[in-house]
Protein backbone atom coordinates (compact mmCIF):
# COMPACT_ATOMS: atom_id res chain seq x y z
CA UNK A 1 0.00 0.00 0.00
CA UNK A 2 1.17 3.50 -0.94
CA UNK A 3 1.60 5.85 1.79
CA UNK A 4 3.07 9.40 2.56
CA UNK A 5 3.17 12.30 5.19
CA UNK A 6 3.42 15.86 5.07
CA UNK A 7 4.00 17.89 7.70
CA UNK A 8 3.41 22.52 7.19
CA UNK A 9 4.24 24.53 9.81
CA UNK A 10 2.21 27.65 9.08
CA UNK A 11 2.60 30.72 10.70
CA UNK A 12 -0.75 32.35 12.03
CA UNK A 13 -1.27 34.38 8.62
CA UNK A 14 -4.28 34.57 6.23
CA UNK A 15 -2.10 34.45 3.36
CA UNK A 16 -1.06 31.20 4.01
CA UNK A 17 -4.56 29.40 3.97
CA UNK A 18 -4.21 29.86 0.01
CA UNK A 19 -0.80 28.29 0.45
CA UNK A 20 -1.77 25.25 2.65
CA UNK A 21 -4.15 24.29 -0.18
CA UNK A 22 -2.36 25.20 -2.80
CA UNK A 23 0.26 22.44 -1.08
CA UNK A 24 -1.70 20.37 -0.25
CA UNK A 25 -3.24 19.89 -3.73
CA UNK A 26 0.22 19.23 -4.68
CA UNK A 27 0.88 16.23 -2.42
CA UNK A 28 -2.09 14.92 -3.14
CA UNK A 29 -1.84 14.91 -7.23
CA UNK A 30 0.14 11.40 -7.10
CA UNK A 31 -3.48 9.73 -6.18
CA UNK A 32 -5.11 11.24 -9.63
CA UNK A 33 -8.32 12.47 -7.61
CA UNK A 34 -10.82 13.45 -9.70
CA UNK A 35 -11.97 17.30 -9.80
CA UNK A 36 -14.54 17.21 -6.93
CA UNK A 37 -12.69 15.10 -4.92
CA UNK A 38 -9.76 17.44 -4.66
CA UNK A 39 -11.94 20.47 -4.27
CA UNK A 40 -14.00 18.67 -1.18
CA UNK A 41 -10.41 18.51 0.52
CA UNK A 42 -9.23 21.99 -0.19
CA UNK A 43 -12.42 23.51 0.91
CA UNK A 44 -12.48 21.14 3.89
CA UNK A 45 -8.95 22.15 4.60
CA UNK A 46 -9.45 25.85 4.01
CA UNK A 47 -11.99 25.86 6.40
CA UNK A 48 -10.04 23.96 9.55
CA UNK A 49 -7.06 26.74 8.65
CA UNK A 50 -9.30 29.42 8.68
CA UNK A 51 -10.93 28.64 11.75
CA UNK A 52 -7.26 28.04 13.92
CA UNK A 53 -6.06 31.54 12.26
CA UNK A 54 -9.30 33.98 13.23
CA UNK A 55 -10.84 31.50 16.36
CA UNK A 56 -8.17 29.90 17.56
CA UNK A 57 -5.27 32.74 17.72
CA UNK A 58 -7.55 35.46 16.93
CA UNK A 59 -5.90 36.75 14.22
CA UNK A 60 -2.83 37.20 16.62
CA UNK A 61 0.95 35.29 16.75
CA UNK A 62 0.64 31.32 16.51
CA UNK A 63 1.47 28.06 14.70
CA UNK A 64 -1.21 26.00 12.52
CA UNK A 65 0.03 22.49 12.27
CA UNK A 66 -1.08 20.70 9.51
CA UNK A 67 -0.82 16.98 8.43
CA UNK A 68 -1.92 15.17 6.06
CA UNK A 69 -1.73 11.47 5.61
CA UNK A 70 -2.20 9.11 2.47
CA UNK A 71 -2.78 5.61 3.10
CA UNK A 72 -3.61 4.14 -0.24
CA UNK A 73 -6.77 5.68 -0.92
CA UNK A 74 -7.10 7.48 2.32
CA UNK A 75 -6.75 11.20 2.66
CA UNK A 76 -6.12 12.00 6.34
CA UNK A 77 -6.00 15.62 7.16
CA UNK A 78 -4.55 16.80 11.10
CA UNK A 79 -5.24 20.62 11.80
CA UNK A 80 -4.00 21.47 15.06
CA UNK A 81 -3.43 25.09 16.25
CA UNK A 82 -2.61 25.89 20.25
CA UNK A 83 -4.88 28.81 20.77
CA UNK A 84 -8.27 29.71 23.05
CA UNK A 85 -10.05 26.14 22.56
CA UNK A 86 -13.35 25.95 21.95
CA UNK A 87 -15.76 26.17 24.79
CA UNK A 88 -18.54 24.27 23.45
CA UNK A 89 -18.58 22.16 20.67
CA UNK A 90 -22.03 21.50 20.44
CA UNK A 91 -22.57 24.91 19.72
CA UNK A 92 -19.37 25.46 17.31
CA UNK A 93 -20.70 22.75 15.05
CA UNK A 94 -24.76 23.87 14.71
CA UNK A 95 -24.48 25.10 11.25
CA UNK A 96 -25.17 29.24 10.99
CA UNK A 97 -23.49 29.17 14.43
CA UNK A 98 -20.83 31.87 14.84
CA UNK A 99 -18.81 33.37 17.82
CA UNK A 100 -17.64 36.20 15.19
CA UNK A 101 -20.30 37.96 13.16
CA UNK A 102 -18.78 41.22 13.36
CA UNK A 103 -16.23 39.59 10.95
CA UNK A 104 -19.06 38.30 8.26
CA UNK A 105 -17.99 34.95 9.52
CA UNK A 106 -21.05 32.34 8.04
CA UNK A 107 -21.43 29.86 10.88
CA UNK A 108 -20.93 27.16 8.28
CA UNK A 109 -17.21 26.16 8.99
CA UNK A 110 -17.68 23.00 10.09
CA UNK A 111 -20.66 21.93 8.85
CA UNK A 112 -19.04 22.49 5.00
CA UNK A 113 -16.39 20.32 6.83
CA UNK A 114 -18.59 17.40 7.96
CA UNK A 115 -20.49 17.43 4.17
CA UNK A 116 -17.25 17.40 2.47
CA UNK A 117 -15.14 14.80 4.15
CA UNK A 118 -16.26 11.09 5.48
CA UNK A 119 -15.37 11.96 8.76
CA UNK A 120 -14.76 15.04 11.34
CA UNK A 121 -13.26 14.15 14.96
CA UNK A 122 -12.77 17.70 17.21
CA UNK A 123 -10.59 17.52 19.99
CA UNK A 124 -9.99 20.96 22.11
CA UNK A 125 -9.74 22.50 25.08
CA UNK A 126 -8.48 25.78 26.90
CA UNK A 127 -5.47 24.80 27.44
CA UNK A 128 -3.99 22.92 24.76
CA UNK A 129 -5.85 24.22 22.11
CA UNK A 130 -7.84 22.77 19.08
CA UNK A 131 -7.43 19.34 16.76
CA UNK A 132 -9.43 18.86 14.06
CA UNK A 133 -9.13 15.70 12.65
CA UNK A 134 -10.52 14.33 9.08
CA UNK A 135 -10.47 11.71 6.35
CA UNK A 136 -11.59 11.06 3.34
CA UNK A 137 -11.50 7.95 0.85
CA UNK A 138 -10.90 8.67 -2.64
CA UNK A 139 -12.55 6.67 -5.41
CA UNK A 140 -10.82 3.81 -7.47
CA UNK A 141 -9.18 5.21 -10.57
CA UNK A 142 -8.36 1.85 -11.81
CA UNK A 143 -11.97 0.48 -11.51
CA UNK B 1 -8.44 38.04 -6.37
CA UNK B 2 -10.14 41.05 -8.23
CA UNK B 3 -13.40 42.26 -9.22
CA UNK B 4 -14.35 44.09 -12.10
CA UNK B 5 -17.49 46.23 -12.07
CA UNK B 6 -19.52 47.98 -14.46
CA UNK B 7 -22.87 49.28 -14.68
CA UNK B 8 -25.34 48.26 -17.41
CA UNK B 9 -29.12 49.79 -16.85
CA UNK B 10 -31.05 49.28 -13.35
CA UNK B 11 -27.75 46.82 -12.56
CA UNK B 12 -24.24 47.18 -10.72
CA UNK B 13 -22.37 44.07 -12.41
CA UNK B 14 -19.42 42.74 -10.55
CA UNK B 15 -17.42 40.06 -11.70
CA UNK B 16 -15.38 38.59 -9.08
CA UNK B 17 -12.12 36.42 -10.39
CA UNK B 18 -10.21 33.81 -8.54
CA UNK B 19 -10.48 32.50 -5.35
CA UNK B 20 -13.01 33.84 -2.45
CA UNK B 21 -11.17 32.75 1.07
CA UNK B 22 -10.60 34.41 4.20
CA UNK B 23 -7.64 36.38 3.09
CA UNK B 24 -9.79 37.59 0.16
CA UNK B 25 -12.77 38.00 1.28
CA UNK B 26 -11.54 41.39 3.25
CA UNK B 27 -9.98 43.08 -0.06
CA UNK B 28 -13.18 42.34 -1.92
CA UNK B 29 -15.48 43.95 0.65
CA UNK B 30 -13.88 46.93 1.08
CA UNK B 31 -13.89 47.43 -2.66
CA UNK B 32 -17.46 45.92 -3.69
CA UNK B 33 -18.94 48.01 -0.58
CA UNK B 34 -17.14 51.07 -2.24
CA UNK B 35 -18.66 50.08 -5.24
CA UNK B 36 -22.14 50.17 -4.00
CA UNK B 37 -22.20 53.46 -2.40
CA UNK B 38 -20.80 55.12 -5.19
CA UNK B 39 -23.52 53.81 -7.50
CA UNK B 40 -27.55 54.71 -7.53
CA UNK B 41 -28.02 50.89 -8.93
CA UNK B 42 -30.12 49.32 -6.57
CA UNK B 43 -29.52 45.55 -8.99
CA UNK B 44 -26.50 43.55 -7.91
CA UNK B 45 -25.02 40.93 -10.06
CA UNK B 46 -22.41 39.22 -8.44
CA UNK B 47 -20.66 37.04 -11.42
CA UNK B 48 -18.80 34.45 -9.83
CA UNK B 49 -18.05 32.71 -13.80
CA UNK B 50 -14.16 33.10 -13.29
CA UNK B 51 -14.19 32.45 -9.84
CA UNK B 52 -11.91 29.05 -9.09
CA UNK B 53 -12.64 28.77 -5.65
CA UNK B 54 -14.86 29.45 -2.18
CA UNK B 55 -15.29 28.47 0.63
CA UNK B 56 -17.54 29.57 3.25
CA UNK B 57 -15.63 33.40 4.23
CA UNK B 58 -17.41 33.49 0.69
CA UNK B 59 -21.18 33.05 2.12
CA UNK B 60 -19.95 35.61 5.15
CA UNK B 61 -19.42 37.95 2.10
CA UNK B 62 -22.68 37.17 0.03
CA UNK B 63 -24.73 37.46 3.37
CA UNK B 64 -23.23 40.45 4.41
CA UNK B 65 -23.64 41.91 0.78
CA UNK B 66 -27.29 40.84 0.88
CA UNK B 67 -27.89 42.55 3.86
CA UNK B 68 -26.24 45.91 2.64
CA UNK B 69 -29.09 45.58 -0.81
CA UNK B 70 -31.92 45.15 1.50
CA UNK B 71 -31.40 48.44 3.68
CA UNK B 72 -31.30 49.92 0.48
CA UNK B 73 -34.25 48.35 -0.58
CA UNK B 74 -32.56 46.75 -3.69
CA UNK B 75 -31.51 43.13 -4.98
CA UNK B 76 -28.98 40.83 -5.54
CA UNK B 77 -28.22 37.67 -7.76
CA UNK B 78 -25.35 35.45 -8.32
CA UNK B 79 -24.76 34.11 -12.07
CA UNK B 80 -22.59 31.23 -13.32
CA UNK B 81 -22.05 29.29 -10.71
CA UNK B 82 -19.98 25.99 -10.97
CA UNK B 83 -20.49 22.74 -9.93
CA UNK B 84 -18.72 23.27 -6.88
CA UNK B 85 -20.01 26.80 -5.80
CA UNK B 86 -23.56 25.79 -6.39
CA UNK B 87 -22.80 23.01 -3.57
CA UNK B 88 -21.78 25.47 -1.33
CA UNK B 89 -24.37 27.87 -1.83
CA UNK B 90 -27.17 25.06 -1.67
CA UNK B 91 -26.03 23.59 1.63
CA UNK B 92 -25.73 27.20 3.30
CA UNK B 93 -29.30 27.79 2.46
CA UNK B 94 -28.08 31.18 0.25
CA UNK B 95 -30.59 30.62 -2.93
CA UNK B 96 -33.27 31.31 -0.22
CA UNK B 97 -31.73 34.63 0.11
CA UNK B 98 -30.51 35.04 -3.30
CA UNK B 99 -31.90 33.93 -6.95
CA UNK B 100 -29.46 32.88 -9.32
CA UNK B 101 -29.22 32.57 -12.97
CA UNK B 102 -26.97 30.90 -15.45
CA UNK B 103 -25.97 34.09 -17.21
CA UNK B 104 -25.40 37.22 -16.64
CA UNK B 105 -27.84 37.88 -19.41
CA UNK B 106 -30.18 35.74 -18.55
CA UNK B 107 -30.23 37.98 -15.41
CA UNK B 108 -30.91 41.32 -16.62
CA UNK B 109 -32.77 40.22 -19.46
CA UNK B 110 -35.44 38.38 -16.37
CA UNK B 111 -34.94 40.80 -13.77
CA UNK B 112 -34.88 44.54 -16.03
Amino acid sequence: MYTNEITLILSCKSENEGLARMCISGFLMKLDPTIEELNDIKTALSEGVTNAIIHGYEQKEGEVILKCRIEGRKVYIEIKDKGVGIENIEQATTPMYTSKPQLERSGMGFTIMETFMDDLEIISNKESGTIIRMHKTLCNTSE
Amino acid sequence: MSIKVKTEQSFLVVNLEGEIDHHNASKIRLELDKKISETDKKKLILNFEDVSFMDSSGIGLIIGRYKIMKNLKGEIYATNLSKELYRIFDISGLFRLIKHYDTVEQCKKTES
